[in-house]
């Protein structure tokens, strides 16, 4: 080969130093592992494996976790390379330029794959630059839609998909190079003559990715935080005051569970529940605005799993308590929308309660320019699908709806917040005006200030919509991935919600449970991608050819110089003549 | 694999001396104990050598050329050149002519400068699955060593044992020595001064290597003729 192989920019061992902006194009620098072992290889990356679970038994997901294999570009999901043997390659796909047709028929011919590595955007990784989501353009929600797409794809992919490994890694700089380079030999090697070379004598890439053998989580916990701020019980009234619940599920799930932040599935709606809590909690503080309803504020988990965490924490809590609950609102969603909200009950609307709580909610999204609809969705007691969180409310008979954006139902692990659920697509102005529908709505309803034109969270007074508060909790939760089987039951984000709600409600408690037998984990969900540039056996003996032919040269010509040509030629006729002397 | 690959840079590294050692007479007259002195010499200047740079020299954090350091530098290569006039006047070797004399010292030499150098980035480094050319210059470099210390014990003895020398030739090999003992001091600085690629460095060793011994050869013949 004319030219000598392009070495990828070997990286220094210094502090790690994530490049914010992908446009400005900032090399990364990698910590290299120099403690344990000697990392020499050209590039070290960091990669997310494919979720692994079982439903019932039946296997999803990535199954295998180690790598070692050689490295193959996207060219062979084009139609000439698809005939290629890939079952010992690696495939690296960036998502940018993806041909979802080929996965699907990878999926479904169940061809042999050693491997996949899809590579995403630097812009969704976790640290990268919090933008809100007012910038939008069609680049990024092309992107956001192929990502929707292809996670369900591989999330549901049955037995092909887990023989081979997938893992999802950022597209940096150096990546580039390297994806450049393998393209480019591949190109190279159409040609049957260059295929031989490329393949025995030039140098190949192989990707290692060491992982432990992932183990089942022994029993997931799900922890559910519930907040309860009583309200003004006037003297000598016995009766209990009544309650008004209002909930949202905290954890997400999707198809690389350390990406999985879900900042609009449901971030936004914890963020929004949190900033209703300190709200009241103001409002709450002084006995003089102090509201004849108990508030119960709850964070559950278990949502994508049939909203599990919920139905444990309901028939956790006290009957009689249960049986206050005047009615629930659950926030699922609640962070880009285009003026369009909706209430989903399971009640029928012409029920009282429910037009009550819809026109409360209408009245107000009125006054804040939002258009909120209703929908009604019946539940059918021996379907074990759980697609909003009210249901559990309903199937105990306690009036709920859920303030969704999401006009339609969503399907088992849909919508669940992962990869494509990122910052850059949530708007904090729209978590606010949320806010201060749901926040207005129940302050109408707890105050009895129906009809009266008064704005209780009016903008600039003290009791308006924080937006740094919303914004700094958003910030956090989608740095922040949450997939509640690999939440310790102490998991610094559990930790820290229950401190806030600590912080705004009287009376908080943490219910741990474990997630029901249905869904089984598996862990090990990252891991180090290292890409050693090697040299085929043939190589080696190539060369230990010319350093055999060298030496020997070498002593020839040694020979000659010093004892004469005759030397040499009777180094190589003394065993005859000794013969000839014995004889 | 890897362990190929090492083996192969290993043999490139250290093969050349035992096929000089093997092809010329030296093993007919049994010259290995004056090699082997030679190389305990060479560690014990290696070690003096040592001792003054962590001594004079201060560790500067940039990769640049300072002259001042490299002239400190080099000046302690100078240990070097003491070093073999040590190794080739003052210790005592078995009745071999002159001829082989320097070539035993030059062998032994530069064994002992692969071995010192070079021996212990190739276990550690040769052996890793990431192919790298950095061992197979590293090997050039030993080749091209070798023969630069040939010529160096060649001049050596031509100054320090041979008492009869035309006139003429005197100036030019103490020249040449001088060229030879500072060889390690250009190439640093073309490596860091000049910033030249390592194939480029390497050839250049080879290249200068050659002709030097070439020269030395051409000097040792010509101060061998009157004395026979």
């Amino acid at each position: 080969m004319a030219n000598s192989p392009k070495k990828v920019q070997n990286p220094k061992p210094s502090s790690v130093l994530i490049d914010p902006v992908y446009s400005s194009m900032i090399t990364l620098l990698i910590l290299v592992m120099a403690c344990i072992e000697i990392c020499d290889a050209v590039t070290v990356v960091d990669v997310y494996r494919l979720v692994q679970y079982d439903i019932g038994g039946v296997p999803f997901g990535s199954r295998l976790a180690s790598l070692n294999h050689h490295a193959g570009s996207s060219f062979f999901s084009s139609s000439s390379g698809a005939a290629a043997d890939l079952s010992r390659t690696v495939l690296i796909l960036p998502v940018r330029e993806l041909n979802l047709t080929f996965i699907k028929e990878y999926i479904t011919h169940r061809k042999p794959l050693g491997g996949l590595l899809l590579l995403l955007p630097p812009a969704f990784s976790l640290n990268s630059e919090s933008v809100g989501g007012a910038h939008h353009d069609s680049a990024k929600d092309l992107m956001k839609e192929v990502l929707v797409e292809l996670e369900q794809l591989l999330i549901h992919a049955n037995t092909p998909v887990s023989e081979t490994i997938t893992f999802f890694g950022f597209n940096r700089l150096h990546l580039h190079l390297f994806m450049s380079d393998v393209e480019s030999r591949i190109k190279f090697s159409i040609n049957p003559i260059m295929y031989l070379l490329m393949e025995y004598i030039c140098f190949r890439y192989k990707l290692v990715v060491a992982v432990p053998e992932p183990k089942k989580v022994a029993s997931p916990t799900i922890a559910n935080i519930q907040g309860w701020l009583p309200g003004l019980k006037a003297d000598g009234d016995s009766n209990q005051l009544p309650t008004i619940a209002i909930v949202a599920s905290y954890d997400t799930f999707g198809a690389a569970p350390a990406l999985s932040v879900g900042s609009d599935s449901n971030g936004s709606g914890v963020v929004a529940l949190l900033e209703i809590a300190r709200l009241f909690s103001i409002l709450y503080s002084n006995p003089k605005t102090r509201g004849r309803y108990n508030l119960l504020f709850g964070l559950t988990s278990g949502g994508p799993y049939n909203y599990n965490g919920t139905y444990k924490w309901l028939r956790s809590l006290d009957q009689r308590q249960r049986e206050t609950i005047d009615y629930a609102i659950c926030l699922n969603s609640v962070g880009s929308f285009n003026n369009d909200l909706w209430i989903h009950v399971s009640k029928p609307p012409e029920n009282a309660y429910i037009k009550q709580i819809f026109e409360g909610l209408s009245n107000v999204a009125e006054e804040l320019g939002l258009k909120v609809g209703l929908k009604h969705k019946k539940i059918n007691i021996s379907n074990t699908r759980v697609a909003w969180e009210h249901e559990q409310f309903s199937r105990l008979r306690v009036t709920a709806a859920t303030l969704s954006e999401l006009s339609v139902a969503p399907e088992l692990l849909q919508n669940t917040g992962g990869l494509s659920d990122n910052r850059h697509f949530v708007d904090e102005a729209l978590i606010s005006r949320s806010v201060k529908l749901v926040a207005e709505s129940l302050a109408r309803h707890i105050y009895d200030l129906k009809g009266k034109d008064i704005n209780i969270f009016a903008d600039n007074s003290s009791l308006a919509v924080n937006p740094s508060y919303i914004r700094s909790w958003l910030d956090l939760l989608s740095r922040t991935p949450r997939v509640a089987p690999f939440l310790s039951k102490t998991d610094p984000i559990i930790m820290a919600l229950k401190k806030e709600l600590a912080d705004h409600t009287i009376e908080v408690n943490v219910q741990q449970e474990v997630l029901d037998g249905m869904f089984t984990f598996y862990d090990s969900t990252t891991g180090r991608l290292h890409i050693y540039q090697v040299a085929s056996v043939t190589f080696d003996l190539l060369l230990l050819l010319v350093l055999g032919s060298y030496l020997i040269v070498l002593f020839s010509f040694l020979v000659i110089t010093t004892r004469g040509l005759d030397d040499l030629i009777s180094l190589f006729r003394r065993p005859p003549s000794r013969k000839v002397k014995t004889a | 694999m890897t362990m190929f690959h090492f083996f192969n840079c290993a043999i490139l590294t250290f093969g050349p001396h035992a096929v000089y050692y093997s092809a010329t007479p030296l093993s007919e007259y049994d010259t290995l104990g004056t090699s082997i002195k030679a190389a305990v010499v060479y560690l014990i200047t290696a070690l003096v050598k040592l001792v003054c740079l962590a001594t004079f020299l201060n560790v500067s954090e940039s990769d640049s050329f300072d002259p001042y350091q490299e002239l400190l530098k080099a000046l302690i290569g100078f240990v070097d050149v003491a070093g073999l006039y040590f190794a080739l006047t003052q210790l005592t070797h078995r009745n071999i002519s002159q001829y082989h004399k320097f070539q035993a010292v030059g062998l032994g030499w530069a064994f002992a400068d692969s071995v010192l150098h070079r021996l212990a980035p190739l276990w550690v480094g040769a052996r890793g699955l990431e192919f790298t050319w950095d061992y197979i210059f590293q090997g050039l470099e030993a080749n091209a060593n070798l023969v630069l210390s040939l010529s160096l014990a060649a001049l050596g003895s031509l100054m320090w044992l041979r008492k009869n020398k035309p006139k003429t030739l005197i100036p030019i090999i103490y020249v040449c020595a001088g060229i030879v003992a500072t060889m390690p001091s250009i190439t640093s600085y073309l490596r860091r001064g000049l910033g030249w690629h390592l194939t480029k460095i390497v050839g250049f060793e080879l290249f200068t290597s050659l002709v030097m011994a070439f020269i030395s050869w051409q000097l040792f013949a010509a101060c061998q003729k009157p004395s026979n």
